[in-house]
């Protein structure tokens, strides 16, 4: 009964245009008032939410929601994209693979897609209009790619992922990102170059020798935050949040006072929009991880255990069906609340299959990044679309095929572990 | 009220802005006096929770008011004249629903039950229904937030039925 109004209100309200927090706070708040007297449950949900928020793992995202848009502005962008360019060369549709590999390396210094979007796609987009690129096919590119930085540490989504299971480390979980990030990127440069061929696309213009050299030198700086995060995470220098942290600093100190393409004014309008930023997002986990409180009260997680094993037995089945779910809850459904609160309702199941939370995580993290890209609710589908100026109907031709490749990709993780757990297992960070 | 409006929007601006800039601070510190000053301060860690929580709720009341909350803009968007107007209505009113309920009542049942116990927060010795107050006080925000959007009459309105 209650799980029925649960999602009937949750569902109504999100239709009818309730930002999503509310509408998950306004059917956690129906559900426990059905249990419970008004008092505790408003109270309940109030110290679910407060509590929530109460992590120091989930410090990390305001970090580096901060030095991702100190980069966004800082000059970064602009300087992989060069470096990008000398490393391609004179390829044909060679600025469509430039428009990824920026936005894996991007992905690579900062945890947030809408930012490598906007950060990439405020220059790509229109350079590639203006070589005769087909701007549908600019904005899908750029969208797709974007999603790597979800994989790639830093990974906001990670992250949260991390507190959501409760027994994966974030340094593991970062260090399993990479193999299935560059997979994605691989996948989509696969779609371009078939793309290129049959549309027959222009060439990038020649990089001399020397030009190239001066181009890698300018990005250095930016490539040595992945050494400064990882590498510091890595060693045991300091932890995940503490990493964010030390991203903020580096970023300032790169973007003020070596590139000089940030003012000191400018920096409380960026403190400013990360707040923001970051509370969308708190507010979002807050809201999930009350809705996920109610969920399990309801004994909701043994429930949905009990009806998938209920249809099958064998395991692939079982996996295939999450990753259909998942994919459903991912097309209508933004991806913080839903890894708070698929979470705990499909790890019990993939443990039981033998599967690793870490192995997990990575699965449901990619398989949302799909989502991502998918309207109605994709984030940065809306963020491509605004950049590129087209419509998300026109849109949706061009990003078939990288639905296709990121949903190969989804079926190589999922069932070959390696890709996620070989090298987290090579530093150590999990048997 | 627009002046009000104006005020409290500044006010809660300048907060965000210190809110972040001290959060940064603290955890930077954190790794900074573990490593050069040897002495690793204690209170940087729950300082900084603290005031995530601080972001993360008064942000939201913030982010409300710049329509920044994720939602699905299908049926707004769609919607022309009276419907759109209801359904305006409504969405404003669900949100004050929930700022009332959530944050305004069970926030400050929250704060009182805390006060109340006497709860002190482990490191830096604070009333824990300090750092739950901001619960109430977001909703109390939102909820002014949704007065302005219930009465805001004229060219703003239809602006943003534009845009």
């Amino acid at each position: 009964m209650e799980i029925v109004v649960l999602i009937v209100v949750f569902a109504g309200l999100f239709a009818l245009g309730v930002p999503i927090a509310f509408s998950i706070g306004l059917s956690t708040l129906a559900a426990m008032v059905l249990t419970m007297d008004f008092l505790p449950a408003v109270t309940t949900i109030a110290q679910r939410m407060a509590g929530g928020l109460n992590s120091f793992a989930l410090l990390a995202i305001p970090l580096f929601i901060v030095s991702g848009n100190l980069m966004a502005q800082g000059g970064i962008a602009r300087r992989l994209i060069e470096f990008s360019k000398a490393l391609i060369g004179t390829v044909p549709g060679g600025l469509a693979y430039v428009n990824v590999i920026s936005c894996t390396f991007f992905g690579a210094i900062s945890g947030s897609s809408v930012a490598a979007t906007t950060a990439v796609g405020g220059f790509m987009i229109p350079e590639m209009k203006n070589e005769g690129y087909e701007k549908n096919f600019t904005a899908a590119v750029t969208v797709s790619a974007a999603t790597t930085g979800l994989l790639i540490p830093p990974s906001n989504t990670l992250i949260v992922y991390a507190v959501a299971s409760g027994s994966v480390s974030v340094a593991a979980l970062f260090v399993a990102g990479y193999a299935p990030g560059i997979l994605i990127s691989l996948a989509i440069v696969l779609v371009c170059g078939y793309y290129a061929k049959r549309h027959d696309l222009p060439a990038c213009e020649r990089v001399s020798a020397r030009e190239a050299v001066a181009r890698t030198i300018a990005a250095l700086p930016c490539l040595f935050l992945i050494v400064l995060v990882i590498g510091g995470i890595l060693a045991g220098i300091f932890t995940a949040t503490e990493a964010g942290a030390i991203a903020v600093l580096y970023a300032l100190f790169l973007s003020t006072a070596i590139y000089r393409e940030i003012k000191l004014a400018d920096i409380a309008q960026i403190c400013l929009k990360s707040a923001q930023t970051t509370a969308v997002v708190m507010f979002l986990i807050a809201a999930s991880i009350a809705m996920s409180w109610i969920l399990a009260y309801l004994n909701i997680p043994a429930l949905v255990a009990e009806s998938l094993v209920g249809i099958s037995e064998n395991p692939i089945v079982i996996l295939l069906l999450i990753n259909l779910v998942l994919l459903v809850v991912g097309i209508f459904m933004d991806m913080t609340p839903a890894v708070l609160i698929f979470t705990p309702i499909f790890l019990p199941v993939a443990l039981n299959l033998g599967m690793s939370p870490l192995h997990f995580g990575i699965m449901l993290v990619l398989n949302l990044c799909i989502g991502l890209c998918t309207p109605p609710v994709g984030t940065i589908l809306f963020v491509g679309c605004a950049l590129a100026k087209t419509t998300i109907n026109k849109m949706v031709r061009p990003m078939i095929p990288m639905y296709v490749a990121m949903f190969a990709v989804l079926m190589l993780i999922t069932f070959i572990p390696e890709f996620s757990e070989g090298l987290p297992r090579f530093f150590g960070l999990i048997e | 009220m627009r002046s009000l409006e104006r005020a409290v929007d500044a006010a809660l601006r300048a907060c965000l802005i210190l809110l972040v800039v001290t959060l940064v601070a603290s955890v930077a510190w954190q790794v900074f006096s573990r490593y050069l000053l040897a002495d690793p301060s204690s209170w940087t860690e729950e300082l900084a929770r603290f005031l995530l929580i601080w972001i993360g709720m008064l942000g939201a009341g913030y982010a409300f008011r710049q329509h920044a909350h994720l939602g699905l803009e299908l049926l707004p968007q769609k919607l022309k004249g009276i419907p759109a107007r209801v359904l305006r209505h409504f969405i404003v009113l669900s949100v004050a629903l929930f700022a009332v309920a959530v944050l305004g009542i069970g926030g400050g049942n929250l704060v009182a039950l805390t006060w109340e116990l006497r709860q002190y927060s482990a490191v830096l010795g604070v009333p824990i229904a300090w750092v739950y107050s901001v619960i109430p006080l977001t909703g109390a925000v939102i909820v002014f937030y949704c007065i302005v959007l219930t009465f805001e009459t004229g060219e703003r309105a239809t602006y943003e039925e534009e845009t």
